[in-house]
């Protein structure tokens, strides 16, 4: 029987007079790699920047870890939301590394602070890490050294430094040069492999195809469709993921 | 040779002056315009259109006014400064405007995404701004504060209308007594003696800072 880590019920968020989600209700199990698919403004990332709360909802319920993080709209304390939220890291489309820190340093900085690990513990797990991801040679460099592709993976590494549970990935390889997507999927995948709980939005059919356990695809502030990877390409039921998919393959 | 001694020496006490004034200026405007850029950036609004004021006034009306203002016209509702504080005064307020619009831009220009990425870690406000934000900021006001301060050394030479004995004014009391060139000919080289000093060390700090640049 696998646990729920997250529970979205009745998610709205609206940017002014702009309906962005309408109504969004998820489950997301242990281990499970959720990958989110949608054509640009139908509310994806919006959906992904609300469960860590970078984004206030409106209106709705939000369960991390079968912890409350806000219900009919109203958020816990400050102090709480930050404990609920220490389960989740998040990957952006812009890397956003801290450029003035090396890489070592942008893996240490949260450990070492908030968990208030000491450096020895914290340079442990992140050599570690670096070494996951590829890049143990490169922890004294400085992000603007780094391709694209190796800035991502160290931002994943920066992420798992924190030791979540679920991972949140908004569009990890949109900003990255073709050639340079392939490095950021395998590591997405390792860690997929390793069953880590994952939450993708994402335009890389292939990635959500091979390596996701479940698609949802959104229009218009609403999950249109829901499936396994395999039904949800081969076989999908709506006009509208129709529709999507024939542009996108 | 005795002469352009006693000169040089003569020159360097009004250079004592000129130093006092640019070194109280720069350690009161620079805090103070940190303090007026966070007050434009406030979600404050009177405080924010307060500041918004402020600055206007400032650049938008002459240093020279602005100390003769201080100097002639406080005095006039009862507020009596000493010299050097009247100078100060206005100085201190002059450049702390335009401290405060160099420190605002460099903190717009930091992306959104590094206050996102600290806030997704954990990080706490404060924290973020001490560790993530004030080192990137710092790197990016440091070529306009640099160029703001070589300003101000030269401004320096407005107080002499004040009557105050500044490298300047000292330059050209000599010349009118002496009727020879020379003093400001020293005086120029003290100018650029200071300024070369400055020059060096804006390069070495942003040379500090920038280090993370590919």
């Amino acid at each position: 029987m696998a646990s729920t880590m997250l529970e979205l019920t009745n998610i709205h968020k609206a940017f002014g007079d702009n309906q962005v989600l309408r109504g969004i209700d998820l489950v997301v199990d242990k281990g499970e790699v959720l990958a989110v698919l949608g054509p640009s403004g139908s509310g994806k990332s919006t959906m992904l920047r609300c469960i860590n709360h970078l984004e206030t909802i409106d209106k709705g319920t939000i369960d991390i870890k079968g912890r409350r993080l806000v219900e009919d709209g109203v958020y816990v304390d400050e102090k709480t939301q930050h404990e609920i939220l220490a389960a989740t890291g998040m990957v952006f489309q812009q890397f956003n590394l801290f450029p003035h820190m090396t890489v070592l340093e942008n893996l240490i900085e949260a450990p070492t602070y908030v968990k208030g690990l000491s450096r020895d513990e914290a340079v442990a797990i992140a050599v570690d890490l670096l070494k996951k991801v590829g890049l143990a040679d490169r922890q004294d460099s400085y992000p603007a050294r780094l391709s694209g592709g190796q800035q991502q993976r160290v931002a994943i590494a920066r992420a798992l430094a924190m030791q979540p549970d679920i991972m949140l990935f908004d569009e990890p390889t949109s900003a990255l040069d073709p050639e340079l997507t392939g490095e950021v999927l395998k590591t997405m995948r390792e860690l997929a492999e390793e069953h880590m709980t994952m939450v993708v939005v994402t335009h890389e059919m292939a990635f959500a195809r091979e390596a996701s356990s479940r698609v949802i695809f959104m229009a218009g502030g609403v999950i249109v469709e829901e499936n396994e990877p395999q039904e949800f390409f081969n076989n999908p039921k709506e006009e509208r993921t129709r529709a999507f998919l024939r542009n996108m393959l | 040779m005795e002469k352009l001694f006693d000169m040089a020496l003569l020159i360097m006490q009004g250079a004592a002056v000129t130093l006092e004034i640019f070194v109280i200026t720069l350690a009161l405007s620079l805090p103070l315009g940190g303090l007026a850029a966070l007050g434009r950036l406030s979600s404050i609004r009177p405080l924010r259109y307060l500041m918004e004021f402020y600055v206007w006034i400032m650049r938008g009306t002459p240093l020279m006014l602005q100390l003769l203002f201080v100097y002639f016209a406080l005095p006039m509702v009862g507020l009596m400064l000493p010299d050097i504080a009247a100078a100060l005064l206005a100085f201190t307020l002059n450049y702390a405007a335009y401290f405060a619009e160099i420190f605002r831009a460099g903190i717009q220009a930091i992306p959104r995404g590094q206050f996102e990425a600290a806030r997704v870690l954990g990080l706490p406000h404060w924290h973020t701004i001490k560790r993530i934000v004030f080192p990137q900021v710092l790197r990016i006001v440091l070529p306009p504060i640099s160029n703001e301060t070589i300003n101000l050394v030269k401004d320096t030479s407005l107080i002499y209308i004040l009557a105050m004995n500044d490298l300047l004014r000292v330059a050209r009391t000599i010349v009118q007594r002496e009727f020879d060139m020379t003093p400001f000919i020293i005086a120029g080289a003290f100018y650029l003696a200071m300024t070369a000093v400055l020059t060096w060390g804006f390069k070495r700090l942003e040379a500090y800072y920038g280090k993370y640049d590919a």
